[in-house]
């Protein structure tokens, strides 16, 4: 009984410490537990595949330092894949922190794959108001958004040559920890139909699912999980695949934790009971 | 006159190294609240909050205010742009018993124009969800394209049992929300209660991969220390097993406080101090 008890009453800190080991002890391991590609990430990969070389797309990033760990690692994947598949593309946020974030991943990316900022790529920065701004850049790219974080005006950036309107906009990648990927859905993908994909945070995929079920969205890169799918898909190891075997540990580690939990509660209640039938029925048999 | 450039070079030297252990110094500050409730947590708390609220309004500033707003009404001359002052300013009247009419007005306006524009969002975000619910349950052949009508993937009995499943699903959830009269018929009392129970599956997902998120952000931040600071500290071999070995000191110390007798607490930790 005893310990059974104490299985379901581990002070919180000892989980803690365990829970700390099975992220940490990982990073000395050289074994490598095989990812399962997921159809939302592969079909994220194939719409990506599909945009003819050297169209452009809007890159939108709207996270902040607070989910880096799956969002960073998403935004990494996707411009590897982007850069690589040759295709112009913008950073535009809606928060304040994403703009530099971004723009700090782009820079460090851009010399592996040739690109140059504001040749192949630009950052529009940090916007407010989705809704309005969405609807006037629609119609008028140039004179909506103006001039890139550095203060260029982007008519003269080689980038956003031939880009006018929403019509010239081929793709939308939206990596994003809260639910205005919404207004993505709203006032670009549905009215003017272009392909949209999307990276989330894990907690936010499984209502995402329906929007990926409906073809609303064309792909779907769910959490830090997403991350290492994507960066499997294309064949290289950054950061999310370094994880990978952190993220594995720590699930087992959850996994038996509430297992024997559970099976410690159940054995308890049957020895109870049978405590208390042995008891009513006088204790002598 | 030299000492400042000294230090100048120092740090414009040093700003990375810097960076680094700021950020590790106050990852271990934040953590500390798994021990228990501390005022160090409290400090690095407050700091990330005032960082992050002080970064807000500088970028708002610099970013949105500045180019299109003060640029063009004082340095271009855009003398309409005072409107905008004006009309903004009047949602501050929201603090005033006597006047707070006038902030209802700007209020209102705003509440019209996103109502207005709702319509557009709804088509464009529900309607889709709709008519994509619709799916053949029965397995077909492929269908060619006549009069005008698009042609028809063929569909499979796997894919037809999908279908079902799925419209089974979402007829008993449907019916688990008829709340305008009481559900006594057997078949919609049998079919909501399956509505509810399936439901709980979606909230376990939900809840699941909340921790799978909160897993991924913990990851980020051993990351950092193990190789980023690590890296810096001893080099990307020996760093990581130097910030291990920290980490393990730091564990068995926690470990030692919680557990000897008349230790920290449970770890609920509200109101203890360090």
């Amino acid at each position: 009984m005893n310990l059974l008890r104490t299985l379901q009453t581990v002070d919180r800190r000892v989980l803690y410490a365990l829970l700390l080991l099975s992220v940490t002890i990982p990073f000395f391991l050289t074994m490598k537990i095989p990812v399962k590609i997921s159809p939302s990430t592969q079909k994220l990969y194939d719409t990506v595949e599909s945009i003819p070389e050297g169209s452009f797309v809007i890159f939108g990033t709207d996270w902040s330092a607070g989910t880096r760990g799956e969002n960073g690692a998403q935004t990494e994947a996707l411009m590897r894949h982007v850069m690589r598949h040759k295709l112009r593309f913008a950073i535009l946020c809606f928060d304040p922190q994403s703009a530099t974030l971004a723009q700090t991943i782009a820079e460090r990316l851009q010399p592996e794959y040739g690109y140059k900022e504001g040749v192949n790529w630009t950052n529009w920065g940090y916007r407010v108001q989705e809704v309005l701004f969405f609807k006037a850049l629609a119609n008028d790219v140039v004179n909506t958004v103006k001039a890139d974080n550095h203060g260029a005006p982007i008519q003269t950036l080689p980038v956003m040559k031939g880009v006018t309107s929403a019509a010239d906009v081929k793709l939308l990648l939206n990596v994003n920890p809260t639910n205005t990927y919404t207004y993505y859905i709203q006032f670009l993908q549905g009215p003017f139909h272009i392909p949209m994909v999307f990276a989330c945070t894990a907690v936010m995929a499984p209502e995402a699912f329906n929007y990926v079920e409906s073809g609303q969205i064309s792909g779907m890169l769910n959490g830090l999980m997403g991350a290492i799918e994507y960066e499997q898909l294309l064949g290289v190891v950054g950061r999310a695949t370094k994880d990978s075997n952190c993220l594995s540990f720590a699930h087992l580690l959850i996994i038996f934790l509430m297992v024997m939990g559970n099976v410690a509660m159940v054995l308890e209640r049957r020895a109870k009971k049978a405590e208390f039938s042995y008891n009513a029925a006088g204790g002598s048999q | 006159m030299n000492a400042p450039g000294a230090v100048s070079v120092w740090l414009t030297a040093n700003t990375h190294a810097m960076v680094l252990w700021i950020g590790a110094i106050c990852t271990l500050g934040l953590y500390s609240v798994l021990y228990k409730e501390n005022k160090i947590f409290r400090f690095f708390e407050h700091l990330f909050l005032g960082l992050a609220t002080g970064y807000m309004i500088a970028i708002n500033w610099n970013d949105v205010l500045l180019p299109k707003w003060w640029t063009p009404f004082f340095t271009n001359g855009e003398w309409w742009w005072a409107f905008a002052l004006a009309v903004g300013s009047l949602f501050y009247f929201i603090y005033s018993k006597k006047y707070n009419w006038m902030a209802r007005l700007v209020i209102g306006l705003f509440l019209g124009v996103g109502a207005g524009q709702q319509f557009q969002a709804f088509v464009n975000y529900v309607w889709p969800q709709i008519y994509t619910s619709f799916k053949p349950l029965w397995a077909h052949d492929a269908i060619a394209a006549v009069n005008g009508h698009p042609a028809v993937k063929a569909l499979n009995w796997g894919e037809a049992r999908n279908n079902i499943i799925f419209m089974a699903i979402l007829l008993c959830v449907m019916s688990y929300f008829f709340f305008s009269f009481e559900q006594k018929h057997p078949v919609l009392k049998h079919s909501a209660g399956l509505g509810r129970f399936l439901m709980m599956f979606t909230f376990g997902a939900i809840f699941g991969s909340t921790i799978m998120a909160r897993l991924a952000l913990l990851i980020d931040r051993m990351d950092f220390l193990m190789n980023d600071v690590g890296g810096q500290a001893a080099g990307p071999d020996n760093g990581p097993k130097l910030v291990f070995t920290v980490l393990l000191a730091l564990i068995a110390l926690v470990l030692y406080l919680s557990l000897r007798k008349g230790g920290a607490g449970n770890g609920d930790g509200v109101a203890e101090e360090l």
